[in-house]
């Protein structure tokens, strides 16, 4: 009997293991490995998805098994045996979920300490979150962005901040998050490891426009990096470039932009109907204090309170007579 | 001295009345109210992520959907059903009179509907739009609806923290002779470990909410960051309080499901030392792993460790207590009525709550999860596919006692199937879409997303069709059910030794404990002279 029971065991065991082996192996539950981090996060991912496998078909195939087996028959109005506990079992199954999580935990702190290193001289991106868009600065050539490159193969230190409320930079095929609070700068170090286009989600909630708060990060050689970087600077002070950099597109329809953002109204033939919107306001000043005061006229059919107050500050007052000049030459 | 109106009437149940019995079914009936509520506006959310685009909400009236779909669930619901258990069984289950503050009783039952009142109102004037967790500045600077929803949680909170000190001193004080704390019934000691979590947590956050109040009110500068306020403050605050929450949420379900499993397994609670043990245990450690809900946030990356080795080794003690139960049916003869399928349903969910857990404890796994449709999925698990299987494990197993009246089987059957299918269908396709990318809280995704989505929304609504049977179920059986015994189960725990309803002051004669509560199978089993049952009230 002790021997049949010793035998079973022993092949309920490898069954369960075989089982977690497989289903960590086969699982293909995540977007792609696009950075080096996310291939130490995955394997990880993988090491916790085989152990919960393994225990997640041990109890529920027990209780399966005991609704089976121990349902009362027909008939049978006894009592089951008075067991109150087995001390060396107990000791047991506390023994080894504890052996378990030690495992697990010193397995997680290498690979945190390992996904959490720059490295030597890693490239610096700010990254400014604001409801709702992202933009993008990359300090050593002091230039603002609307997109986010990065040359494949490099680290990168994100340093992340909010001008307004919580937002969370989220790259999934990076494998990593980070919140973009006001008032502090949070650091991710990253080195991608694909070329390809990936998208970027905020994952705090940050008010109305948090499900379209995203944007994308363009992964590519250094040399088209290197060019882009060039195009960029090149292209610093142009309105239509502005315009996106500003984070405008993110909710503005423009179709020189090719921006869709549909949280505030379209720009597109905006000349035509912004002369004497606003009571006794040409159509210059009005574009001008839509700009830097939104809510003091909003057009009818949106919202106000959700475009942000601070393009006074963030804009020099070339930029804006540019900008304003820009949207009014739009067909 | 407390004084009983006229007892056998329904309009007590409206009325200021002081027998725990009473005030614990103005309980549970007040925040099943407000479940269903709380469920119809996760149905406004399913329809509306039915697809992606925008064709039933806006973005601003789904997070407020969103919002107060979470707070009406946890503060209203789950908190105080759970609160409601506690009054009705602990005087019964201890062989007390009543609990040891009466009319503190009553008053923390009578803060609940206007603090609901109070956060439904909050749609009128703008909504409360910054979800369960009101993170700042978004709650700040948000419309006047969040200083209602913050005021219905300080009073909510006030209440919980009145419901604790009673439930503390009634253990302590008012046991049965031969009562030891040994042989305590194990939902006793979940609601014990419950009520010191509450002691511990809730001034936290009520003390938070005035914080936030006062912001939004008076203009003080608490968390403003241009005056050197802290936005992660608030975060500390919420998280100390909301994390043990779950704790508070739990501990009582896994003592229902502790008292479920002997009766209907006819045999001993294995392990009940350690079952009780490891629901202090999990209480203590509850209040150590708050910030693991901020291991993507602003605060010092040094300070993770320490909370993600804490947030691990609760695993121990889960996995203790969900051992001791398989142990408890291994050998049994076991009926399946309807409590105890929910309470099998509530381990084999709560378990793939449990396991996902660790994933969510690994920083590295955490910092792509957190705040996805992952953790959605995850805490639902808990949550729904755990307290509210064992609340309703536990309404099925304590009706006949409550009503006097037995509940139909087949129904119940019906209830457990629809429910336990629409869980696993509505929060399972979650795990898959929060990994491959999904943020919470959002009332947009992108298309790829759409068959997870899909899933989900039919999950759902089977879901709220499993209410039905369950509602048409206690209507009609407490209107005209067949009349139950004192002791339907057999079972052994003292609120089964007196009759059905149980009499104004519960007992004849207070009973003398002699045994432990769950010695079935051996030869003298009864804890307690049955007490002779008057005529029920």
């Amino acid at each position: 009997m002790k021997e049949r029971t010793l035998f079973l065991s022993a092949i309920v065991a490898i069954v369960l293991v075989a089982l977690g082996f497989l289903v960590a192996s086969q699982a293909n539950l995540m977007p792609p490995e696009a950075s080096t981090r996310a291939v130490e996060v995955d394997q990880l991912f993988r090491v916790l998805l085989g152990v919960s496998t393994v225990i997640f078909f041990l109890v529920e195939g027990a209780l399966v098994f005991a609704v089976l087996r121990f349902r009362k028959r027909a008939g049978d109005d006894r009592d089951g045996p008075p067991i109150h506990g087995n001390t060396s079992l107990e000791i047991l199954w506390t023994l080894i979920p504890t052996a378990i999580v030690v495992v697990i935990g010193v397995y997680s702190f290498q690979v945190l300490m390992s996904i959490e290193n720059p490295g030597r001289s890693p490239r610096i991106v700010e990254i400014i979150g604001r409801q709702f868009a992202w933009s993008f600065r990359y300090p050593d050539q002091d230039l603002a962005t609307s997109e986010l490159h990065l040359p494949v193969g490099q680290s990168v230190v994100f340093q992340i901040t909010s001008e307004d409320v919580i937002h969370s930079f989220w790259v999934p095929a990076f494998r990593g998050k980070r919140d973009a609070t006001p008032g502090q700068v949070s650091e991710m170090t990253i080195t991608p490891r694909e070329i390809g286009v990936f998208p970027i989600r905020c994952a705090e909630l940050c008010g109305a426009g948090h499900s379209i708060m995203t944007s994308q990060v363009v992964v590519e050689s250094q040399d088209a990096f290197d060019g882009w970087l060039a195009q960029q600077q090149a292209l610093a002070n142009d309105p239509g470039q502005l315009f996106l950099t500003m984070g405008c597109g993110g909710c503005h329809i423009l179709a020189a932009a090719g921006s869709t953002g549909t949280v505030g109204p379209p720009l597109d033939g905006l000349a035509a109907r912004a002369g004497g919107r606003a009571p006794s306001e040409d159509a210059a000043p009005y574009v001008e204090e839509s700009i830097l005061e939104p809510d003091s006229f909003v057009a009818p059919g949106f919202q106000p309170g959700l475009m942000p107050k601070n393009f006074g500050q963030r804009l020099t007052p070339e930029q804006l007579q540019a900008l304003v000049a820009f949207l009014l030459a739009q067909p | 001295m407390t004084t009983y109106p006229a007892t056998g009437t329904w309009r007590r149940y409206f009325s200021w009345n002081t027998d725990h019995k009473v005030i614990g079914i103005q309980y549970i009936v007040t925040s099943f109210v407000f479940f269903i509520l709380a469920g119809m506006l996760a149905m406004l959310m399913r329809a509306e992520l039915r697809a992606p685009g925008s064709d039933l909400l806006n973005a601003e009236t789904y997070n407020q959907v969103m919002t107060n779909h979470g707070s009406l669930m946890i503060f209203l619901w789950i908190l105080p059903v759970v609160a409601g258990f506690g009054n009705y069984l602990i005087p019964l289950m201890i062989g007390a009179r009543d609990m040891a503050f009466p009319r503190l009783n009553a008053l923390s039952y009578w803060l609940i509907p206007p603090a609901g009142l109070i956060m439904l109102a909050s749609f009128f004037v703008g909504g409360a739009e910054a979800g369960w967790t009101a993170y700042v500045p978004l709650s700040i600077g948000g419309p006047p609806g969040q200083t209602l929803w913050a005021v219905s949680v300080m009073i909510l909170g006030i209440s919980a923290i009145m419901g604790a000190i009673n439930f503390v001193t009634t253990v302590i004080t008012m046991r049965a002779p031969g009562m030891t704390f040994g042989r305590l019934p194990l939902f006793v000691w979940g609601m014990m470990a419950t009520s010191l979590l509450v002691l511990s947590a809730t001034p936290v956050l009520t003390a938070g909410l005035v914080l936030v109040a006062l912001d939004r009110v008076v203009g003080t500068q608490f968390f403003t960051v241009a005056s050197g306020g802290d936005p992660i403050l608030w975060q500390n605050l919420f998280w100390f309080y909301s994390h043990p929450a779950v704790y508070i949420m739990i501990l009582p379900a896994m003592g229902i499901v502790s008292e479920i499993f002997p009766v209907f397994a006819r045999k001993p609670i294995f392990g009940y030392r350690m079952i009780a043990l490891s629901s202090m245990a999990i209480a203590v450690l509850g209040l150590t792993v708050w910030a693991h809900h901020m291991f993507a946030s602003g605060m010092d990356p040094r300070l993770r460790v320490p909370y993600m080795v804490s947030s691990m080794v609760i695993a121990v003690p889960t996995g203790i207590k969900i051992f001791s139960w398989l142990a408890t049916i291994w050998y049994g003869k076991l009926r399946l009525t309807t409590p105890m399928l929910f309470a099998l349903g509530f381990i084999s969910m709560f378990l793939i709550g449990g396991l996902t857990g660790i994933f969510l404890a690994a920083i590295p796994v955490d910092l792509h999860v957190t705040d996805t449709y992952f953790v959605v999925a995850h805490l639902h698990f808990v949550l729904f596919g755990g307290s509210v299987s064992a609340v309703y494990a536990g309404l099925y197993y304590w009706f006949p006692k409550i009503t006097g009246r037995m509940y139909d089987e087949k129904t119940g059957r019906v209830h457990f199937v629809a429910n336990f299918v629409g869980t696993n269908l509505a929060y399972l396709p979650m795990f898959a879409a929060g990994l491959m990318g999904m943020p919470r809280r959002v009332a947009d995704y992108d298309p790829s997303f759409t068959s997870y989505n899909q899933m989900a929304t039919l999950g759902g609504l089977i879901l709220a069709l499993s209410t039905l049977p369950f509602l048409y179920n206690a209507i009609v059986s407490w209107a005209r059910g067949p009349k139950a015994a004192a002791n339907p189960w057999s079972a052994l725990t003292l609120e089964w030794q007196t009759s059905s309803p149980p009499p104004t002051e519960n007992f004849a004669e207070i009973p003398v404990v002699t045994t432990d509560p769950y010695a079935y199978g051996e030869e003298s089993s009864l804890t307690a002279e049955p007490a002779a049952a008057p005529a029920a009230g």
